[in-house]
């Protein structure tokens, strides 16, 4: 062997040396000791005391913790041929949580330190050591425009709308579950990109595109061997089509707690989708598990529910939609393959006091209490056999639920893509005293719930939300004209006579 | 230059609406992250009726004060060189009480406001578990058994994540994975607002009989609170209670 041979791989030797020195500091950015003890204090109880993801939380949670024993991590950003995350994806999943998730954000209680020791400690419960060697290949983003959104839902079509449905609604048509213990898994519904887990940036997206989301049946688009690759540029076209879906309406707004009834002066609209219905404002409601009384239901699959209201001077109509990603049709066999074994009818229903409170005190927001009755108006998607239908009950609480021989209003609901939509009516007056009389300019309180039958909902184990209102707004009369005039009068009047009174002295 | 008496009212009254209408708002993001707590527009009306009247109390308090508060709008009302103005203003005031009527009897979609108490006097007994307690004179008794303080706390820990965090949330601060569906919201336990100003037997109080245990001025007809009661037994109560208190690092008040 010459010298310069020698030479060479005393330099190649170096250079390994060197990278092997840089990826164990690297490696080292945090003390897996350290983050053993706030693992314990502050995650034990959902991923488990050793890291199963078996904690005390995890038999009432979809998505279940993440079993950190197995190594598997649903975001990275290293690419098909590193099946592990990079650190920093971690700590990233841990700093900012999983919207739409129970796993919370820790960057407001944990320090930085904290976060890295964390980050070592779960990785060393797999033993997983040392970094991916490559990222993602980004390629150029292509900005977004109509040609790339009409390539991008071409793409998407092919390639997505098997799982996250025509319109992207996650109305799949697969029964899905995860790798780790088989849980039913949802595909997300990608027209509410502020609840996506790791982000709804046009990166983030194309970043779930390229790797997939492991554990899950979300593939790669980036494995050579499958025929749905993508290319790069190919990506960015779905990214463009996917940040083109957003349904802003179904966006709660903070604050926004009033159901805002139109008053019409013709008729009302006939069915949900009537144009009608198409400039009356609506206000989105957030829906979560009922889990105040028995039997509690901890796992929904519906997230929030959109309510607008009309009315004419006989009958008021309520439009309620919410996304749903099954029709839940017993005795349907289509509906029974997405379905896990016995499954119900989807259904949904409106709260309302029996008597419009005069002052503070209103009924129980769980149907209602001994002293203070309410209506619930429950609609029904019906079965195979049967076809939709719908009830009222008279409620005093959980337990006091009557459901009436005759019913006084009317409604009709239609399920597509992803979406249902029912529409109900009624008078707005009355002769039965149990009902609640409409008036219109007062506040009235009004509650929602939903049940996705194929999600296992009924009976009790539902959605709900709190107490919002509704208020009927009467058409500005000329009371809003005469009486600041009068005032303006009366003011101008007075401004004047004091003058001449200050004079005179 | 002293400052005229009209001056000063009209600064005064000025500061003390930007007070209410932005101080105290950043005052509340400081201590709730993420939130801007706006006060009800029917309150501010409110404390700004109050403000103007102590104002006025205050500067008319002695005789001279109120004369010369009263002189610049006297000048203003007689003196002939200050037609001008006048007019102005002779116009302007009754266009402003024109909008402020309008602004009241025009139909809004502002929701009535809610006050509700948040920690009401507690009874003095209560019914739970088919028993009668003496919350003057309850106590957790699990506290004195202090060898076993951590494995109490770990119980409680597993109670809390069975049945609590998806309101009061993961990391105690009332912010839950169903949080946002409940109006009033969970309260947080971290910090010094909540369990720090009560003892334990109020918590006791609160944990057994729930939202519907409230008296009227707590709104029991609001609360989401359940009545856990119904869920989880005596001893769990008292488990739970040692977990929030140990983990937000509060103490139970004692007096
Ligand atoms: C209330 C329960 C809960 C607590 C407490 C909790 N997590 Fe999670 N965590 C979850 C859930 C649920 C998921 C899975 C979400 C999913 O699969 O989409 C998760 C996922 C994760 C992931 C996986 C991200 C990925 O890409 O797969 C990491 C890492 C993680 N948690 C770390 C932590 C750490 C560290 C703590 C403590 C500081 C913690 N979690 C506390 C519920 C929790
Ligand atoms: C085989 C089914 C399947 C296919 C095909 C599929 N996805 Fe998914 N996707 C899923 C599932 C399941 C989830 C939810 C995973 C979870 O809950 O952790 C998901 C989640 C996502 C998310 C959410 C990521 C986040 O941060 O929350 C995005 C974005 C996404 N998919 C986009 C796409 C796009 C774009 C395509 C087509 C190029 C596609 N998916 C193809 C099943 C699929
Ligand atoms: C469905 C949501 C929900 C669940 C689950 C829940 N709470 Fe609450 N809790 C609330 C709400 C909302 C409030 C605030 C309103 C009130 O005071 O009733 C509250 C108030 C409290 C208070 C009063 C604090 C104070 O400062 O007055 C305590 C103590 C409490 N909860 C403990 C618990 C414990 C312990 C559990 C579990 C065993 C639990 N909560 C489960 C919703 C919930």
């Amino acid at each position: 062997m010459n010298i310069k041979k020698l030479f060479k791989m005393h330099y190649l030797l170096a250079v390994i040396l060197l990278i092997a020195t840089v990826s164990i500091s690297e490696a080292a950015k945090g003390d897996k000791e350290a983050g053993k003890k706030v693992y314990e204090k502050k995650c034990a109880w959902c991923h488990g005391w050793a890291g199963a993801g078996d904690g005390a939380a995890a038999d009432f949670l979809n998505p279940r913790p993440r079993d950190f024993t197995s190594g598997i991590y649903k975001y990275k950003t290293s690419n098909i041929d590193n099946p592990f995350p990079y650190e920093e994806d971690i700590y990233k999943m841990i700093a900012n949580g999983m919207t739409g998730t129970s796993m919370p954000f820790w960057k407001d209680v944990l320090s930085d330190k904290d976060i890295w020791n964390l980050v070592a400690y779960v990785k060393s419960l797999a033993g997983l050591e040392g970094e991916p060697a490559a990222k993602v290949n980004y390629g150029k983003q292509v900005s977004s425009s109509a040609e790339s959104i009409k390539k991008g839902k071409e793409l998407f079509i092919d390639r997505c709308s098997e799982c996250h449905g025509d319109e992207g609604k996650g109305d799949a048509m697969k029964k899905l579950k995860d790798d780790w213990v088989g849980n039913r898994i949802w595909p997300r519904n990608l027209t509410k990109p502020w609840l996506f887990r790791a982000g709804s940036d046009p990166k983030d997206i194309y970043t779930r595109i390229s790797t997939g989301i492991s554990g899950t049946p979300m593939p790669s688009f980036d494995d050579p061997a499958s025929k749905k690759k993508l290319t790069e540029e190919e990506k960015w076209h779905v990214v463009n089509y996917v940040t083109s879906i957003k349904n802003e309406a179904r966006r709660l707004k903070d604050g926004d707690t009033v159901v805002k009834a139109k008053r019409l002066t013709g008729e009302l609209p006939k069915d949900v989708n009537d144009e009608k219905w198409k400039d009356v404002e609506s206000t989105a409601y957030p829906l979560v598990g009922q889990i105040i009384a028995k039997e509690r239901f901890f796992t929904p699959s519906v997230e929030d529910i959109t309510v607008k209201a009309v009315y004419n001077d006989k009958d008021i109509a309520f439009l309620l939609e919410w996304d749903d990603r099954t029709n839940s049709i017993p005795g349907d066999a289509k509906a029974q393959e997405l379905a896990d074994g016995e499954f119900y009818e989807d259904a949904v229903s409106i709260q309302l006091p029996v008597t419009i409170p005069e002052e503070m005190e209103k009924p129980y927001f769980g149907m209602g209490d001994g002293s203070h009755p309410v209506n619930v108006w429950h609609w029904k998607s019906g079965t195979a056999k049967d076809p939709q239908s719908v009830n009222v009950m008279d409620a005093t609480g959980f337990k006091n639920i009557k459901k009436r021989d005759k019913v006084n209003i009317t409604a009709k609901g239609s399920y597509n893509k992803g979406t249902w939509k029912v529409m109900m009516t009624r008078p707005l007056k009355t002769d039965n005293k149990d009902d609640m009389q409409f008036e219109e300019g007062r506040f009235t309180p009004i509650a929602f719930a939903t049940w996705d039958g194929t999600n296992g909902e009924k009976g009790s184990k539902h959605t709900i939300t709190t107490w919002y209102w509704i208020l009927l707004k009467p058409p500005t009369g000329s009371k809003v004209v005469f009486i600041p005039l009068l005032v303006a009068g009366i003011v101008l009047g007075a401004e004047l006579l004091i003058a001449r009174s200050v004079k005179k002295k | 230059m002293k400052m005229s008496k009209l001056s000063l009212f009209v600064l005064l009254t000025i500061g003390a609406y930007l007070v209410l209408k932005i101080v105290v708002p950043i005052i509340g993001r400081f201590l709730h992250p993420g939130t801007w707590p706006l006060i009800p527009t029917s309150l501010l009306k409110m404390y700004m009726l109050f403000i103007i009247v102590t104002i006025l109390l205050y500067l008319t308090s002695k005789e001279e004060d109120a004369k010369a508060l009263i002189a610049p709008i006297k000048a203003t009302l007689t003196d002939p060189s200050k037609r001008m103005l006048r007019n102005i203003i002779f116009a302007v005031i009754p266009l402003l009480a024109a909008y402020i009527t309008y602004s009241n009897v025009a139909p809004s979609y502002d929701a009535p406001v809610e006050l509700r108490s948040i920690h009401p006097a507690p009874p003095s007994s209560v019914n739970a578990y088919n028993k009668s307690y003496n919350l003057l004179t309850l106590k957790n008794p699990l506290r004195d058994d202090a060898a076993n303080y951590a494995k109490y706390v770990k119980e409680g820990g597993e109670v809390y994540f069975k049945n609590c965090f998806y309101c009061h949330g993961d990391k105690l601060d009332g912010k839950g994975h169903f949080y946002q569906g409940f109006n009033p919201q969970p309260l947080p336990f971290m910090g010094t607002d909540t369990i720090a100003q009560l003892s334990e037997s109020f918590v006791f109080w609160r944990v057994a009989t729930g939202g519907p245990g409230l008296p009227k001025e707590g709104a029991p007809w609001l609360s989401a609170m359940p009545i856990w009661e119904h869920f989880i037994s005596e001893e769990e109560i008292w488990k739970v209670s040692m977990f929030i208190y140990d983990y937000s690092g509060n103490k139970p008040r004692t007096f």
